[in-house]
């Protein structure tokens, strides 16, 4: 089963039970009928609220390694310097 | 110049395991011999069995002059040119690396210093400790980290990497890393279905690797971005992200 396959599987049956409580096939108690109509739109809603509330934080709290690149340059003058002792051409 | 004695006692210590980085290089002249020495130094520090298998794809900057010296330096057994006619793509270059490996562990990395080989201890340590079959350098989790990337970047990667999450489950952090460790055996296995090229293929690896069942762990990595110069992502390589993106999700 392909991503897609899986994905689209899960979609069918979740719209299946919605439609099954929409049309009132399983009842549901009021007032929650009410707010069955909805629900779609309030997954999308918060699924995409997730998203980005997500990717925003991932952002804000990404890590900027500044120690690392300076301890880079360092490493990299003293490979240098090991490296044209021993007869390597370096640029 | 005679090679320096490595504190290693030779190819065979460490357990039995051997270590083979494969350096895929397109123009590295500068970059090759410095990061050889890193590698270097972080095996014989640590005391494991390496090699270095260089594939060059007949680079104009003269990369493999500066690969024949290296070889002088630290020895045949330890180094090899494996060149090629040409620019023939990364998925390739690590498939002809791989017939001359001789290790029964391989890492890939990139050649140009963001992928620092003090990691790979590390990789190798986690991968040890729960017999997996791949360890994957995350700059996205735990204390990974990015140096040198603007406000956009950030957002256009993090971004990259959360739909690509959403969307193919390989649950991994960082899904188009490509400093990893894998098991031999099981890098050839993947790498034979694998058809994308640059960043997504680095994913669809991954994704197959998930999907396939192997044992995939994680080891966060501060990843240093063009040392020399600017990192750019086009919007042309955002259009074929997501093409990629679409392609694995409908064929994995």
């Amino acid at each position: 089963m392909t991503k897609a396959t899986q994905t689209l599987t899960l979609l069918v049956l979740t719209t299946g039970i919605w439609l099954t409580l929409l049309f009132e096939i399983v009842k549901v108690p009021a007032p929650l009928d009410q707010i069955v109509p909805t629900l779609p739109l309030w997954v999308i809603v918060s699924f995409g609220a997730y998203l980005l509330g997500t990717l925003g934080w991932n952002i804000f709290t990404f890590q900027d390694k500044e120690a690392a690149y300076h301890s880079l340059l360092k490493e990299i003058d003293e490979a240098k310097r090991d490296l044209k002792g021993r007869g390597v051409t370096i640029d | 110049m005679a090679a320096k004695r490595s504190k290693s006692s030779g190819t065979g210590s460490s357990g039995g395991h051997k270590y083979s980085v494969i350096l895929p290089t397109y123009n590295e002249r500068s970059n090759l011999p410095i990061i050889t020495y890193l590698i270097a130094k972080t095996f014989d520090d640590a005391g494991l069995a390496w090699e270095i298998v260089i594939v060059d794809d007949a680079s104009p900057d003269g990369t493999q002059e500066i690969a024949e010296q290296l070889i002088k330096v630290y020895g045949g057994d330890r180094v090899q040119l494996r060149a090629r006619a040409g620019k023939l793509g990364l998925g390739t270059a690590y498939m002809h690396g791989l017939k001359y490996a001789t290790g029964d562990f391989v890492v890939i990395m990139d050649a140009d210093f963001s992928h620092h080989p003090k990691y790979i201890p590390e990789f190798i340590r986690k991968q040890q400790e729960g017999d997996c079959d791949i360890v994957l350098g995350t700059r996205y989790a735990g204390d990974g980290g990015v140096y040198g990337w603007d406000f956009k970047r950030k957002l256009v990667s993090r971004g990259a990497n959360l739909l690509s999450r959403v969307i193919l489950r390989p649950n991994v952090t960082d899904v188009t890393g490509s400093f990893r460790l894998y098991k031999k055996a099981v890098l050839e296995r993947v790498i034979q279905e694998t058809k994308s090229k640059g960043y997504v293929f680095q994913m669809e690896m991954i994704v197959r690797a998930r999907a396939a069942g192997y044992k995939i762990a994680e080891v966060p990595i501060a990843f240093v971005d063009r040392i020399y110069g600017d990192s750019k992502l086009g919007s042309d390589e955002i259009t074929q992200y997501a093409k990629g993106v679409w392609s694995l999700f409908v064929s994995i």
